[in-house]
């Protein structure tokens, strides 16, 4: 089995890791990094519960990328998203909303969320729907998912009105 | 699912990789199809060759007079948000918009889409459950499962951007050790599950050749879901000047061409009549079709509707012939 080192940055931390050439990043996140909130799901890119972030903020699926790929770049998972100030709109509205039943897929349906709003500023529906589309949850269904993240948007629109910053 | 140890190389230059290509070997650009079937076992390379750096593999650009120049290494989304694709070539916007979902068509590319190997409910399984039946055409063996009595493999094609592509007219240029050579797309498959693309071992596609926009195109696809899903039929139709194209995807081993159903609206016109007349020819040019995920019977009547919608379509989009 043939390994390599690669560098990795995740959430802004920087690793070294000796990695199997045909290790899934999301296998290294989870058993080598230790960040498990990114899930293992089908590992078929059918459900989407291993979303995350590439540098160019799209979502991708960490159970169909592997980390050799990932040499030099940066990534960020669901660990990331919360800052020393607290928790990110995205997951203040799923609490407050209950937009989670098991939460098994609340990280992959957040990490497209976030996807979704850092690649334009006020999604319409039909966006939201086709951001959706590539996740999957297994308990119920995506009402008070969509409840939240419009939720989420408009916060985030109503705080740069307030603050008179574009972002 | 694990993926099983091989060897990845990540050449620097498209010499070098068809250097590494052997029979052995199999080129990877997003991997989002290819990783999941090696997660299955139907594909077993010993070594993995990277196609994702290598210097243009991943542009577009558009040529007056010549029309769209694609790398076969543009990621799906990339092309989608282009807003030159969008206005000038909706029905291929659609038709990509319409593969996978938004997560898959970001690492996800055209050439991929285009080489997406044949599925069916028997081999696209874990290795485990085929175990449960005797080897198909597909895996190593003798047999069809799907239609007992055929000669041959009866898995789906079920690229969403390939019949879209033929309709418009596209040639796609495919490179091996030595050589290189460009045909219509429409060529490039065959209808038959297991040797469903003229690919040679070693021979990977570079680009997609697009001609300008002329006439009038629509896309559509039907599937169970809206996003994430494999067709159930897709259905691409393109007239200009009198010529008419009907390009199905998803009811056969290949993207077929509804030839005798086009030549019906290009005799007779948009007329109801002619339209109605064309979606039954359909009929006909389907020939055999298989029950694979949905009955025949459905599948031709979808076929019967997809025709009839996608002729009004066009016939109200203008400059009908």
């Amino acid at each position: 089995m043939s390994k390599r080192q690669i560098e990795l940055s995740v959430n802004g931390d920087r690793y070294v890791l000796t990695v199997p050439v045909h290790a899934t990043l999301l296998e290294v996140l989870r058993d080598q990094v230790g960040l498990t909130g990114t899930k293992r799901g089908c590992t078929s890119g059918a459900c989407g519960v291993c979303t995350v972030q590439r540098e160019d903020a799209a979502a991708v699926l960490s159970c169909l990328s592997l980390a050799v790929d990932w040499d030099g770049k940066s990534v960020t998972t669901i660990e990331g998203l919360a800052s020393p100030d607290g928790l990110h709109p995205l997951q203040e509205a799923f609490l407050e909303l209950g937009a989670v039943q098991c939460g098994y897929c609340t990280p992959g349906l957040v990490m497209t969320a976030k996807a979704l709003l850092d690649r334009s500023e006020a999604p319409n529906d039909a966006a939201i729907n086709e951001a959706l589309a590539g996740t999957l949850c297994r308990c119920t269904g995506h009402i008070k998912v969509k409840h939240a993240i419009r939720a989420a948007i408009q916060r985030t629109l109503e705080t740069r009105d307030r603050d008179g910053t574009t972002g | 699912m694990q993926l099983p140890p091989f060897d990845y190389r990540h050449p620097g230059s498209l010499d070098e990789a068809l250097g590494l290509l052997d029979d052995q070997s199999l080129p990877v650009a997003g991997g989002s199809d290819l990783l999941v079937n090696m997660k299955l076992g139907l594909v077993q390379p010993r070594r993995l060759v990277s196609l994702a750096r290598l210097p243009g593999f991943s542009d577009w650009h558009f040529e007056p007079g010549k029309g769209l120049c694609i790398g076969a290494g543009c990621r799906l989304t990339d092309l989608a948000d282009a807003r030159h694709i969008i206005e000038n070539y909706p029905a291929l916007a659609a038709a990509i918009r319409a593969v996978g979902s938004q997560h898959v068509r970001n690492v996800g590319t055209l050439g991929g889409n285009l080489c997406l190997p044949t599925r069916c409910w028997f081999t696209n399984q874990s290795e485990q459950w085929r175990t449960s039946r005797s080897p198909c055409f597909k895996t190593d063996g003798e047999l069809c499962h799907v239609i007992k009595s055929s000669a041959r493999c009866h898995a789906l094609n079920s690229s969403d951007t390939a019949p879209a592509l033929i309709a418009l007219g596209a040639s796609i240029e495919l490179r091996r050790r030595g050589g290189e050579r460009a045909l219509p797309l429409a060529d490039f498959y065959a209808d038959d599950g297991v040797d469903f693309m003229q690919l040679e071992p070693g021979e990977v596609l570079t680009e997609i050749r697009v001609p300008p926009p002329a006439g009038q195109a629509v896309y559509i696809k039907v599937a169970q879901r809206q996003g994430l899903d494999y067709a159930a039929a897709t259905i691409a139709a393109w007239s200009h000047a009198g010529r008419v194209r009907l390009v199905v995807g998803s009811v056969g081993s290949c993207p077929m061409q509804l030839s005798r159903a086009a030549a019906i609206v290009e005799s007779q016109g948009f007329t109801d009549d002619a339209i109605d007349a064309a979606a039954k020819a359909a009929r006909v040019d389907l020939g055999e079709v298989s029950n694979l995920f949905t009955p025949p019977a459905y599948k031709r009547r979808l076929v019967r509707g997809l025709v009839k919608k996608a002729l009004r379509q066009l016939a109200s989009a203008g400059s009908p012939p």
